[in-house]
């Protein structure tokens, strides 16, 4: 599970729907209902909707490009791409000012350094807060029934809790990593079913801290809960991994490896690479569970984990051993294979200079 | 390492032993003696093997003198010869005595392995020699390095100690220091150095605080970075400008090691000697500091925006007529 913009706007037109259909009788709302779907898909815009659901459909939209099309673009294409990026936040956030999705898509554009974005999303987020409340309780107050007032309030809160899991991976990239857990949790506490998986975030951060313990209770809180997938995710096996190697228990973290690689495909190949990818700038990217795409995000993640410490070939010490762990469990085939792609990789990001970072 | 001062006092105590209790007095006056020829003194494998290494060590220091003048090639096939030709007086030494606790670490610390493999290294020979010869114990003084036997096996811990932080291994960084400074109070070596930057790196603000105190806050590069970087990374900004500042004031240089980082080579074995606030000691902190301001990517940036810093740093650069890489 992840944020997923479309299905979120779904939703929050579902809900808008639904709401101006109360005085309708049962069949008639039945009816009128069975025809959203369609709408939706075909008409989006013929729907009732206020503002602040226009500027979400152009921040899903926005998210659809920069997040989902973007890396895959070619270098013209991306230009284009970035600029209709743009354009849709500025539209939304003139439509809503406090399109705080928007706002913080554009921020992560904008600003020079890990540091000052992370500076400018902790000095807002108070704001966030009060504002996402304020809308949670006038959406919830306008539904009618437990359930829908609940996933009213639930999805008011989302840019809040976004804009924290967004605070919490930008900590743990500027080494604050006590931040970062601080903010996790007012993410978890925020939204108990972990809709963006802060978790996820919050388990690289305890390895950082190699507090074992920590990652130990998160892992039971989510256990406990009825809407989460079990703690073998990439992220939590990959700060086990860690912890074990910070032990020098190489051989405990040598089976968790091979345990990771029995969860995910091609698992040795994406540890040979390591790739780092630009952050999803709406959310962390939906990718199917126990995907490869899934254990190359994670990867890409963990590189606060891989990169650090001294090491020769500037992988980083775990970084280095792990590529090293997945290696000997390839065929030479696939390692030339892996050796000539890193290489065209390397000349790729020479002729292109730096590596294309995100929307900026 | 102050090696002919360890041989000179580690023949003295074998010596003073074979003559039978002597004063005071009559140990000194035997220790100028040593002093003026240890080689006469030498009466068994273990000393022959530990003069090998002292020798080796003092012919390693004086092959660095020239390091300045050479490029970058030429420095490579320098370093490499030298640390070719300890590792063979340490083989030698080891010949003479296979127990050498200085030439067996001095043989991993000169290796051409990765800081990964140095670290299980360094952790398989304290784990041997702690199974050879039982755990190191604090003695009679209540300071495990008043015995000169011992300190080949403090430094092994301290060696271990630093490429835990290398190789991002916080937690046994941690409990290495801590044995050290228990073991061995005065901590001669310096561990406590190395302390103060895990416990940064490991955001323990208590651990820090208790480790200041112990310090009676006297502070030097290492805790005066350390505390910036600890307080940069919990966020507490102002507290971290005053840290900076702190730091940029009390350690020659320390701004300037900051921005323009110099390469320092492999401790064979240990820190090398530097003047309290001195140059040195900035660059040995900047230097052992590294993979945790790395690890901070923003810290650099950051530090050479707060007003003063950048200026003193290119203040102390002309003034002491270094280099700028831009």
């Amino acid at each position: 599970m992840a944020f997923d913009p479309q299905r979120e706007d779904y939703q929050r037109l579902g809900l808008r729907f639904a709401n101006s259909l109360s005085t309708a009788s049962p069949t008639e709302a039945t009816r009128a209902f069975a025809s959203f779907g369609r709408r939706f898909a075909r008409d989006r815009d013929s729907l009732p909707q206020s503002d602040a659901d226009r500027a979400f459909g152009l921040v899903a939209a926005a998210a659809k490009n920069i997040d989902y099309e973007l890396p895959f673009a070619t270098d013209e294409e991306a230009e284009q791409i970035i600029a209709r990026g743009h354009a849709l936040l500025d539209e939304a956030i003139s439509l809503d000012a406090q399109c705080y999705d928007a706002l913080r898509m554009k921020a992560a554009a904008e600003h020079p350094s890990f540091e000052s974005f992370y500076t400018f999303l902790f000095d807002q987020s108070d704001e966030v807060r009060r504002t996402c409340e304020e809308r949670r309780d006038k959406a919830a107050a306008a539904c009618e029934g437990d359930e829908r007032a609940q996933l009213a309030a639930s999805i008011a809160m989302r840019p809040y809790v976004r804009w924290v899991a967004t605070q919490a991976e930008q900590a743990l990239i500027c080494g604050r990593n006590k931040e970062a857990l601080r903010w996790a949790h007012i993410a978890l506490e925020t939204d108990s079913r972990d809709t963006g998986d802060v978790r996820f975030t919050a388990a690289l951060t305890y390895a950082k801290l190699e507090d074992e313990q920590g990652l130990d209770a998160l892992t039971m809180a989510s256990k406990t809960h009825p809407h989460t997938r079990p703690s073998n995710d990439a992220w939590t096996q990959i700060a086990r991994m860690a912890i074990a190697y910070k032990r020098y228990d190489l051989t405990e973290a040598a089976q968790l490896f091979d345990q990771l690689a029995r969860t995910y495909p091609h698992a040795a190949e994406s540890f040979v690479r390591q790739l780092e990818l630009p952050d999803g700038v709406f959310a962390r990217l939906a990718v199917r569970p126990y995907s490869e795409d899934e254990l190359v995000l994670a990867l890409s993640e963990a590189t606060v984990l891989l990169q650090e410490g001294r090491d020769p070939d500037g992988r980083g010490a775990l970084g280095s051993w792990v590529a090293n762990q997945a290696a000997a469990r390839l065929p030479q085939s696939v390692l030339a294979m892996l050796a000539a792609e890193a290489e065209a990789r390397a000349q790729d990001a020479g002729t292109n200079g730096a590596d294309q970072g995100g929307m900026s | 390492m102050n090696a002919r001062d360890e041989l000179v006092h580690r023949l003295s105590i074998k010596r003073s032993r074979k003559l039978g209790s002597l004063s005071k007095e009559a140990f000194a006056e035997l220790e100028l003696a040593v002093r003026e020829d240890p080689s006469n003194f030498v009466d068994d494998a273990e000393e022959q093997a530990f003069s090998v290494i002292v020798q080796a060590l003092a012919r390693f220091e004086e092959s660095r003198h020239d390091d300045d003048l050479l490029d970058d090639e030429q420095y490579l096939a320098a370093r490499e010869t030298r640390m070719r030709r300890i590792s063979a007086a340490c083989t030698q030494a080891l010949g003479l005595n296979e127990q050498c606790v200085d030439a067996r670490l001095i043989m991993v610390l000169a290796s051409d392995v990765t800081p990964d493999e140095q670290t299980g290294m360094l952790l398989g020979l304290d784990k041997q020699l702690e199974q050879d010869f039982g755990p190191i114990e604090p003695g009679a003084a209540g300071d495990a390095w008043a015995d000169v036997f011992v300190r080949p096996r403090l430094r092994v811990r301290a060696a271990l100690a630093r490429a835990c932080v290398d190789t991002a291994r916080f937690t046994m960084a941690r409990s290495n220091c801590e044995d050290l400074l228990a073991l061995a109070p005065l901590d001669t070596l310096g561990a406590r150095f190395t302390y103060a930057l895990t416990l940064a790196r490991l955001e323990d603000e208590e651990g820090f605080n208790w480790l200041d105190a112990r310090e009676k806050r006297k502070g030097n590069a290492w805790f005066h970075l350390s505390r910036a970087l600890l307080m940069y990374k919990l966020g507490r900004m102002p507290a971290a400008r005053r840290a900076l500042r702190g730091y940029d004031r009390l350690c020659a240089g320390g701004a300037y090691i900051l921005l323009q980082p110099i390469f320092v080579d492999t401790y064979i074995p240990d820190r090398p000697a530097f003047e309290p606030g001195s140059f040195t000691e900035a660059m040995l902190a900047a230097h052992e500091a590294e993979p945790i301001i790395a690890d901070t990517p923003d810290f650099v940036g950051w530090a050479s925006q707060q007003p003063g810093f950048y200026d003193s740093a290119v203040a102390y650069c002309e003034r002491n007529g270094l280099d700028w890489r831009s």
